[in-house]
């Protein structure tokens, strides 16, 4: 073997162990930030295939501003810190061009400190918004997105008097429920309780005693994951669910599997994706994806969905800006538009205007009883601008 | 003077909590208060029993069909482990615990890997509330505290009364001694393992319906277990039942006058005083 033939198959290698993969020149890497582990981790298998259809749908109609798109995970599931550094090995190790978030905010705000604009950041998941830092562009519903058509709805085909409110006690609970409140009021109905409980609490039978003191017909559900199961079950099991409809914005697929149908009678989910929309453009992602992952695929879910989302914007804002760079996309953003499985989708504020939909519970899981179509954010990022 | 509709649902909320928490509690006291051993895999035994009902039921068979399932299970799992895991590490406290805890972390990967990561629900055929006096209760709890008081009659007659029970005080009291008595103490330890964890894994599919169901649940009950141990000391049935007295009926009452963080704040600073002042729980002269 001579010198020239050593060093090239010691490069190969070296390239094939411990380096990620070598790409064909024009590639373009963007890490995908999502839960592989902890309580978020069950969302990790549908967030990472829809990233890689997001991928390929994109590969196939010519790239990234031309470029393969070549995608980088990480765990997002661990503590802020921890994740950070995992997305500044892609970053700066690995050299991703943009990063595609969806956990929570925690790492947002961590990853928003390390990123300091200098890398294009697509965060996609529901949160309770007012995040406006340079180079961050947020595909998720804000509170108010899923509040302010849905409740008046609610009012006038319910004409609850009494609302009660839980959630849990951090950010996305309280903001949920503070912007809640206003559009309550404007109903003319009456905020009866509010109410906040940490995460470790799996018993939710006091709770469950006030609210039927206080005589509520509508109770905001802004629990989250395990706890929202833990309550919605307890709440059935206590013959409230024909006491009083139930609405929650964060009770997508998996929590529902959770609570059961059984226990979800009266159940108004508010969201800007169901797994079951029938839209022409949410049917055929749904078969692309069920084509693509085959019948043991994870399901699909609103929070796995948003990552593919967030593709579709970071290729919107890419082409109205001609380049990956935040400078130039932050000038670019506003008004970019796709039209996705969502529906039509457009850039303002570095939030997105987008459809809502409302969904109840039927025998075979949700079934989508009304849509909004091009619900603002609320959003105004003024401050940042 | 009759009790009226609130204070009636208080006071069932509150022998629920207890109940659930001694049905939970009650294998982890077994095997810590008779064994010495901190078995941290309790709660995972609890999940399996859970799951044994999502099992059931997608095999399409009778929900009650998973009381076997999981006894057969657990006393299974549990033969296997006290034989190859525990007795080789008995009177080595801290290398149980880290063993217990790879278990636990083992137990929940398979489970993980037969049916994810997501959430379960399991078929209630219990789900109506039944009105007792000015207000209803869901009558699946109701039947649950029936069984657990049931069960916990029993247990407290089988320890106190049986030829077997007597043998098992004997090697608690002194293992040598009842070595030498002729009592088989390897055998009988490793029955009285085997029991601690089938009640875990009954207890598991009794509370399937109302609690979430997820690979990893078994925390929570540990935690809880924890507690009511620490404050009702190891060994004695009483000590058990001031426990999950002491640790429920604070959480459940505090909860329902001054709201969830403050229940859970008290059974915390409780568990710490306990540990403080009387670590060897409740009963102790010392």
């Amino acid at each position: 073997m001579d010198r020239r033939q050593f060093l090239q198959s010691a490069a190969a290698a070296s390239a094939l162990g411990a380096l990620p993969p070598v790409f064909a020149a024009g590639a373009v890497k963007v890490a995908v930030m999502i839960p592989q582990s902890g309580p978020g981790g069950l969302f990790g298998p549908s967030c990472k295939a829809c990233a890689e259809l997001a991928a390929d749908t994109i590969n196939a109609r010519g790239g990234l501003l031309g470029q393969k798109i070549e995608l980088l995970f990480a765990d997002a599931g661990l503590a802020p810190a921890e994740a950070a550094q995992a997305a500044l090995k892609l970053w700066k190790g690995s050299g991703a061009a943009a990063v595609i978030g969806m956990h929570d905010s925690a790492v947002r705000g961590a990853l928003v400190n390390l990123f300091k604009g200098q890398v294009p950041y697509f965060y996609t998941p529901v949160y309770e918004g007012g995040e406006c830092a340079k180079g961050t562009y947020i595909n998720g519903e804000t509170p108010q997105q899923q509040l302010q058509p849905v409740i008046p709805w609610i009012a006038a085909e319910h004409k609850p008097k009494k609302w009660y409110m839980i959630g849990n006690d951090y950010i996305w609970g309280r903001n949920t429920n503070a912007a809640a409140k206003g559009y309550i009021e404007k109903t003319g109905a009456q905020v009866v309780g509010d109410e906040y409980l940490p995460f470790t609490v799996d018993n939710f039978d006091a709770s469950l005693a006030r609210i039927r003191d206080s005589g509520a017909d509508a109770v905001l559900v802004s629990l989250v994951g395990g706890a929202s199961v833990g309550f919605n079950k307890a709440f059935a099991s206590f013959g409230l669910a024909e006491k009083a409809l139930r609405l929650g914005t964060l009770i997508e697929e998996n929590t529902l599997a959770g609570i059961g149908l059984a226990n979800a009678k009266n159940l108004y989910s508010s969201a800007g994706y169901f797994a079951n929309i029938t839209t022409p453009a949410a049917t055929a992602f749904a078969g692309a994806y069920a084509k693509r992952f085959g019948p043991q695929a994870p399901a699909l879910n609103g929070l796995a969905e948003s990552t593919y989302e967030g593709f579709l914007m970071l290729e919107a804002v890419a082409k109205k800006a001609g380049a990956l760079s935040v400078v130039k996309m932050d000038a670019a953003c506003e008004g970019a538009a796709y039209s996705g499985p969502r529906g039509a989708v457009t850039m303002k504020s570095r939030h997105v205007e987008q459809d809502v939909y409302v969904a109840d519970v039927g025998d075979k899981g949700f079934r989508i009883v009304k849509a909004f179509s091009r619900v603002s954010s609320g959003q105004t990022c003024q401050a940042a601008a | 003077m009759t009790m009226d509709g609130g204070t009636l649902l208080h006071s069932l909320n509150l022998v629920y909590e207890l109940a659930t928490l001694a049905l939970t509690t009650l294998g982890l006291a077994v095997v810590f208060g008779l064994l010495g051993v901190m078995n941290m895999a309790h709660g995972e035994f609890v999940m399996i029993g859970a799951y044994s009902v999502v099992a059931v039921q997608q095999w399409g068979l009778p929900t009650i069909a998973a009381f076997p399932l999981a006894i057969a299970v657990c006393a299974a799992l549990g033969w296997v482990v006290e034989r190859w895991l525990i007795r080789p590490l008995y009177r080595r406290p801290f290398d149980t615990l880290l063993a217990t805890w790879a278990l636990a972390m083992l137990m929940r990967k398979v489970v993980e890997a037969i049916w994810g990561k997501g959430f379960r629900n399991v078929d209630n055929a219990l789900t109506v509330a039944v009105p007792i006096g000015d207000t209803s209760y869901p009558a699946y709890r109701l039947g649950l505290i029936a069984l657990a008081i049931v069960l916990l009659a029993a247990l407290s007659f089988w320890y106190r009364r049986s030829s077997a029970g007597l043998r098992v005080r004997a090697m608690t009291g002194n293992p040598i001694l009842a070595q030498a008595l002729g009592i088989d103490t390897q055998r009988l330890a490793s029955r009285t393992f085997v029991v601690g964890v089938v009640f875990a894994g009954a207890a598991g599919v009794m509370l399937a319906p109302l609690i979430r169901v997820e690979p990893g649940i078994g925390v929570d009950y540990l935690l809880d277990g924890f507690f009511v141990l620490v404050v009702g000391g190891l060994g004695t049935l009483g000590g058990f039942a001031g426990g999950v007295g002491v640790i429920g009926g604070s959480q459940a009452l505090v909860s329902s006058i001054a709201g969830q963080t403050s229940g859970y704040a008290v059974v915390l600073i409780i568990s710490i005083l306990f540990l403080w002042l009387k670590p060897d729980g409740i009963f102790s002269r010392r």
